[in-house]
């Protein structure tokens, strides 16, 4: 028999038992989906976390969880541990080891777009791939005294704000009471492609100034206030570890290596990731198994009709193409499907998260996200194969098989 | 017959013994001697469980008999290295009693499938279907699926695909059996007027008499006495 009748005579046995086919096709799709998802899930939030990081080669902080200085210095998320005083960071800024520092206060918000108090510095440091000026103003220009704020690009999107419009921020991460002054839009950055995105820029003096403010003693001097973490490029790449030093046995202070937390973050991450994939796998083979278990019941069901055809004359092993055929093709269906399916929830998912931490989760696909739809499909077919093999073709008691 | 030439169909010392699933053997079919030539028609006949079945099976080398031999031009059927797929595939036609067609494929597509099956060249095997479809009064539901049909017209679509491949011979288990008298004998004189025409041996198992009337030779065969269960059988392997 040729392969086109052989193809097609397989199509016709899945085509007139839709029910089954089309459960089964779902059955893998569903579990291929979930594989494509979590493996382009986890590679997203990784690759997202690297670049995040990037600009970020030391950061000094209060004494605390360096997981927690991470989270709120390179991620923007959850609430700060401690602050440090002015004083750190002048410190700093004189020593002959720090090429740039940059101070960060935290703490303010507008509409959920975290405010971070800085200064001018930040526009030196350098990040991304391939690498360029971190924080770079894209419209209108720098803030050059207080009160006066430049939107990161999503923060411009989210907050409806123009270069000129004023607004006032609210204490807190996310809302919060509403601080007494306003501040002026002067200048929009470019895209960072990571969570400073969704950042709002003031000079620090400005974040210290809204809440003496509050105070309502307004004649109050300009108070040195603090300073939640300070960004570090050390000057040379032995210059980092003479810090590390400086700051091991320090009390309150503490320098972390924002790169090696993440790396524990990602195995942190792992371990996770190892736990769901077992889940995944799991979900996968139960999925296979009812796969092979449906063709091996269509595979019974039509135990006359092989029976016919053979003894029309077509050999065992065109029969058990045949049957073959319908097995990898169910397969083939459902992990295309499954594939599509979980590329199209990772973008969907991606979307959301991005949002949220604008942290950039536009990973490129690669080949291993197809490894569980390929696995299945593998052992899909050779379990069709087997099922096909052992079906009992010679006997001609099937003849008579009502 | 003339006694000199090679007989089509020569059966000797035929003997077929199925194992129980209490390891014994029961006899099926016991035949001594049968000579027939191209283009005969021939009755098997006999009570149900004489062993007709067995016998069709056994010509259309699905089983391997316990003992004998089955001469087809004088070649063995079951000799080593003949393949039994080729055999039917190109040399045998087969008629059911009911259940003759693949459910899921139109009237047509069955006679192509069949000759496809036998390897006969696509437009041969559709000009054949054509003047077969024709002839059997079945152009009008070639289109359809078995299950639309009557019985008389699923036994006439199956006689159709017995003989789309111009097969040497023809086994028809109790073709009729299930059709009423009217059917029964317009499939009867399809298949018989068909093999005729292309001098193909026809062998129909019936235990009707007003079909065995038709026939120019009958073979009847016996109830085989139960078997004594002993070593000397030899074990029955069906063919795979
Ligand atoms: N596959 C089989 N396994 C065991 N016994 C069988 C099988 N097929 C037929 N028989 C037995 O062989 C005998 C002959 O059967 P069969 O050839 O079908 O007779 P008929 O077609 O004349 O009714 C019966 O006793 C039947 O029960
Ligand atoms: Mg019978």
């Amino acid at each position: 028999m040729r392969l086109g009748v052989k193809v097609r005579v397989s199509l016709r046995h899945l085509s007139s038992r839709p029910f089954q086919t089309i459960s089964a096709v779902f059955v893998v799709a569903l579990s291929s989906a979930l594989a494509v998802m979590l493996f382009l899930l986890a590679q997203g939030l990784r690759d997202g976390l690297i670049r995040a990081v990037e600009p970020f080669d030391l950061i000094v902080g209060a004494k605390g969880s360096p997981y927690q200085i991470v989270l709120n210095t390179v991620l923007l998320q959850d609430v700060p541990v401690g602050n440090l005083k002015w004083s750190d960071y002048v410190s700093l800024r004189e020593d002959p080891r720090v090429d740039i520092s940059v101070p960060l206060a935290f703490g303010d918000n507008y509409r959920g777009c975290p405010v971070v108090g800085t200064a001018e510095d930040i526009l030196r440091i350098r990040g991304g791939q391939p690498v360029q000026q971190w924080i770079d103003v894209a419209e209108g220009r720098w803030f050059d005294k207080e009160f006066e704020a430049v939107l990161g690009a999503q923060a411009a999107l989210e907050s409806g704000l123009l270069i000129g419009d004023t607004f006032r921020t609210s204490h807190g991460v996310v809302l919060g009471e509403e601080h007494d002054v306003s501040f002026e839009v002067v200048g929009v950055a470019a895209r960072a492609f990571g969570p400073y995105d969704r950042a709002i820029f003031v000079s620090i003096e400005s974040v210290w100034e809204s809440h003496d403010h509050d105070d309502d003693d307004g004649e109050e001097e300009k108070d040195e206030g603090e300073v939640t973490a300070i960004l570090v490029r050390p000057a040379t790449y032995p210059d980092a570890y003479s810090l590390a030093v400086s700051f091991q046995h320090d009390t309150e202070r503490q320098l972390v290596f924002p790169a090696q937390t993440a790396i524990r973050l990602f195995s942190l991450m792992g371990s996770g990731e190892r736990f769901l994939s077992i889940i995944v796998y799991s979900v996968a083979a139960c999925s296979l198994l009812t796969t092979l278990l449906v063709l091996y019941w269509s595979n019974r069901d039509r135990r006359r009709e092989r029976a016919l055809l053979y003894a029309l004359g077509a050999p065992r092993g065109t029969l058990v193409t045949i049957s073959w055929i319908e097995g990898t093709f169910t397969l083939a269906i459902g992990a295309l499907i499954g594939e599509l399916l979980g590329r199209a929830g990772v973008y969907a998912a991606f979307h959301l998260l991005g949002d949220a931490t604008a942290i950039d989760l536009s990973a490129p696909m690669t080949i291993h996200e197809a490894v569980i739809p390929i696995i299945m499909l593998a052992a899909g077919s050779f379990g069709g194969f087997l099922i096909a093999l052992s079906e009992r073709t010679g006997d001609s008691a099937s003849l008579k098989i009502r | 017959m003339n006694a000199f030439v090679t007989p089509f169909l020569e059966i000797k010392e035929l003997r077929h013994d199925y194992r129980q699933p209490d390891g014994s053997y029961a006899q099926a079919l016991r035949l001594d001697h049968l000579l027939a030539a191209r283009g005969e028609a021939l009755a098997v006949t006999g009570p149900s469980g004489s062993g007709k079945t067995t016998l069709l099976h056994i010509l259309a080398a699905l089983i391997r008999p316990t003992c004998g031999e089955v001469l087809f031009d004088g070649h063995d059927l079951f000799a080593a290295g003949h393949s039994a797929a080729r055999w039917r595939s190109l040399s045998v036609g087969y008629v059911f009693q009911e259940m003759n067609l693949l459910p899921d494929f139109s009237v047509l597509e069955n006679l192509l499938l069949a000759a496809e099956i036998s390897s006969v060249p696509k437009s041969d095997a559709g000009e054949r279907a054509d003047s077969l479809l024709h002839r059997l009064d079945l152009w009008d539901h070639r289109y359809s699926r078995p299950s639309e049909l009557s019985l008389g017209e699923q036994q006439r679509t199956a006689v159709a695909r017995a003989v789309i491949h111009s097969p040497a011979v023809v086994l028809a288990d109790e073709p009729t059996a299930s059709l009423d008298a009217e059917n029964a004998g317009v499939v009867m004189d399809l298949l018989m007027g068909l093999c005729a025409e292309s001098q193909t041996l026809l062998i129909a198992a019936t235990h009707d008499e007003a079909m065995k009337k038709r026939f120019e030779r009958v073979v009847n065969l016996r109830r085989p006495v139960p078997a004594a269960v002993g070593p000397e059988l030899v074990s029955s392997r069906e063919v795979i």
